[in-house]
């Protein structure tokens, strides 16, 4: 049986547009496993992005529980909130967020470091074998502004995986890649996907993109619609 | 990590960088040419108490600066002779005079009559010729800086001052006072120079015996001499600069200039710094996003307000160093403290900090959440 990785109980989240409350995430209940790739799908204003940064503890909830693996979350301290995430999430945004002041291998070291620890040679190995892994070892001591937007992609997955996260994270990674480069970056991501102790959740409202996932979470209007999950073959 | 970061980033935004530095470099240069200029000024407000070898000097009643006294009775010196601590007591004699160029046009001086042979109170550094020369009836120095004044003097040459005679026997090297243009002699020929009587002095220059106690010695000097004022030198040198920083308008002159270059150089940083900040705004976002608390971003933002600082100052004192090396030889008042240098860069790298607080604050309000827009 999969591992659980994070489990949601009850979220709700509201915003204020000119003191006008706006419920945007309605008591959502959602648990996410280890070796699976979930896609949150859902027209634009759904909420996914809004349950993306939740799951990552980017965002509090007004309302619910976050459980990761079984361990209560919610109401912790900014601080160690920003530790846990840097531990057990990795990220990808929509378009390319590599700090172009560092190098492609600075940026991926950087997810691991910027709590101002010293960077072992073991993991500076590491980074350049996640580098090598997706063929862009050749980047390691360059600018970002030299790759191509796929390639950035590429380098935003590594940077995510460095810490050896339980999940990965990814908010429409494709949404600026052609036909081509989409492909290249869902199967890295599936492959990710396919570790025991690692699940991947991306959120799009791409269609093309439901082929590659385990399981398809619709959102509407901040509701979960729709929980689809592959069958497993026996 | 997060230095390399602050440092990468600097690197990276040249333009706003090398902006916040220029603020630095505004800020060291200008408050420390101003502040060295007045230091420059000091030594010239009170040269003549602290490069005297006496600990007191004794001054006519009310006197507020060294630079004005009124007559004093020669005769004091006697009561003064029969206190324990005093090693010695001499008269000195200052007068205003005028001096004759060449061509005929008028100079003021101040001329400073030393007792004889001691010369205590005289000049201490030579270009030409040496403080013995006083010892001869009609002998005066004049200063290098000076010389044009005279006319180019040779030594031998002979001048006049108050239509007396002088020869110039020495010149003098960069010794200048804020109350006018100085001309030693000895206090002979400075008492027929002033018409002073023979019974009346300027001051009376006192030193102590090796171990007295001052303010001892000064308390008991009080008693004996009670229509004069006594004060150790020290005193008198802070009290002279205090008379002309707050009577001349110097003191307000040069604070307002200081606090105006620190103001525009904390106006540079600021904006500057506070502009980068608003360009990075989406690189913190993802930094606090993977994981980079607020501290976290707080250091990163210090550490590029530390370079900037330390960057700046370093420049800052390059380009002071050349401006008072190059005005070293004009008649720029300035003077340099040993221990400046280090208050000057504490002052500047502060003045940077407080720059970067607003840089600081909206680095560490950027939302993680801002990282997915």
């Amino acid at each position: 049986m999969a591992k659980s990785i994070l489990t949601l109980k009850g979220i709700s989240r509201d915003f204020y547009d000119a003191k006008v409350r706006q419920r945007v995430l309605k008591n959502i209940d959602l648990e996410f496993y280890a070796g699976e790739l979930a896609i949150v799908a859902g027209p634009s204003g759904s909420g996914k992005t809004t349950l993306l940064s939740i799951m990552g503890l980017i965002l509090k909830p007004s309302e619910g529980r976050i459980y990761i693996k079984g361990e209560d979350v919610s109401d912790l301290a900014e601080d160690r909130e920003a530790t846990l995430r840097r531990r057990n999430f990795g990220f990808v945004f929509q378009t390319p967020t590599e700090i172009p002041a560092l190098t492609i291998l600075e940026n991926i070291l950087v997810a691991n470091a910027v709590q101002g620890t010293r960077v072992p040679p073991a993991l500076r190995d590491k980074a350049q074998s996640l580098l090598a892994s997706f063929g862009l070892s050749e980047y390691a001591h360059v600018k970002p502004k030299v790759l191509s937007t796929g390639e950035k992609q590429r380098v935003a997955i590594a940077r995510a995986l460095i810490n050896d996260p339980v999940l990965l994270l990814c908010d429409e990674p494709t949404s600026a890649l052609d036909a081509e480069n989409s492909a290249l970056v869902l199967d890295t991501l599936k492959g990710v996907s396919r570790d025991d102790d690692r699940g991947v959740v991306l959120v799009t409202h791409d269609p093309r993109v439901y082929p590659y996932g385990d399981r398809v979470i619709t959102l509407e209007h901040g509701a979960v619609v729709h929980d689809w999950r592959r069958e497993v073959a026996a | 990590m997060r230095s390399l970061v602050a440092y990468r980033m600097l690197v990276h935004d040249r333009a706003p960088t090398a902006g916040a530095v220029l603020g630095v470099v505004a800020i060291l240069f200008l408050v420390g040419q101003q502040l060295s200029t007045l230091f420059g000024l000091f030594t010239y407000m009170s040269v003549l108490v602290d490069h005297s070898d006496a600990d007191v000097w004794i001054c006519g009643k009310f006197t507020d600066n060294a630079n004005s006294t009124g007559q004093l009775p020669v005769r004091y010196v006697d009561r003064l002779s029969g206190l324990a601590d005093i090693a010695w007591a001499e008269p000195v004699i200052t007068t205003a005079g005028e001096t004759r160029r060449k061509d005929g046009k008028a100079e003021g001086v101040v001329v400073i009559g030393l007792p004889a042979p001691r010369l205590t109170g005289g000049p201490w550094a030579f270009e030409r010729g040496s403080v013995d020369t006083l010892l001869d009836y009609d002998g005066v120095t004049v200063d290098s800086r000076d010389l044009e004044l005279f006319g180019d003097p040779e030594l031998g040459d002979v001048l006049e001052v108050n239509k007396k005679r002088v020869r110039v026997n020495a010149v003098t090297k960069r010794i200048t006072s804020f109350g006018g243009t100085l001309v030693f002699t000895n206090r002979t020929k400075a008492r027929e120079i002033s018409n002073l009587p023979p019974d009346r002095c300027s001051y009376i220059l006192v030193k102590l015996k090796r171990g007295a106690d001052v303010d001892a010695a000064v308390a008991k000097m009080r008693a004996v001499l009670p229509r004069a004022e006594v004060f150790p030198k020290d005193v008198l040198s802070r009290l002279t600069r205090a008379y002309y920083l707050i009577n001349t308008g110097i003191g307000f002159s040069f604070g307002f200039t200081t606090l105006m270059s620190s103001l525009v150089g904390i106006v540079i940083i600021t904006l500057t710094m506070y502009t980068s900040i608003l360009n990075r705004e989406k690189d913190f976002a993802v930094l606090r996003a993977l994981g980079g608390r607020k501290k976290d971003i707080f250091v990163i933002v210090l550490c590029q307000a530390v370079i900037i600082g330390a960057v700046g100052i370093f420049l800052g004192f390059l380009l002071l160093a050349l401006f008072l090396n190059g005005t070293r030889d004009s008649n720029l008042a300035s003077f340099v403290p040993l221990w400046f240098p280090f208050v000057h860069a504490a002052f500047t790298l502060a003045l940077c900090l407080l720059g970067s607080l607003f840089a600081i604050r909206h680095a560490t309000r950027v939302e993680p959440a801002t990282a997915f827009r």
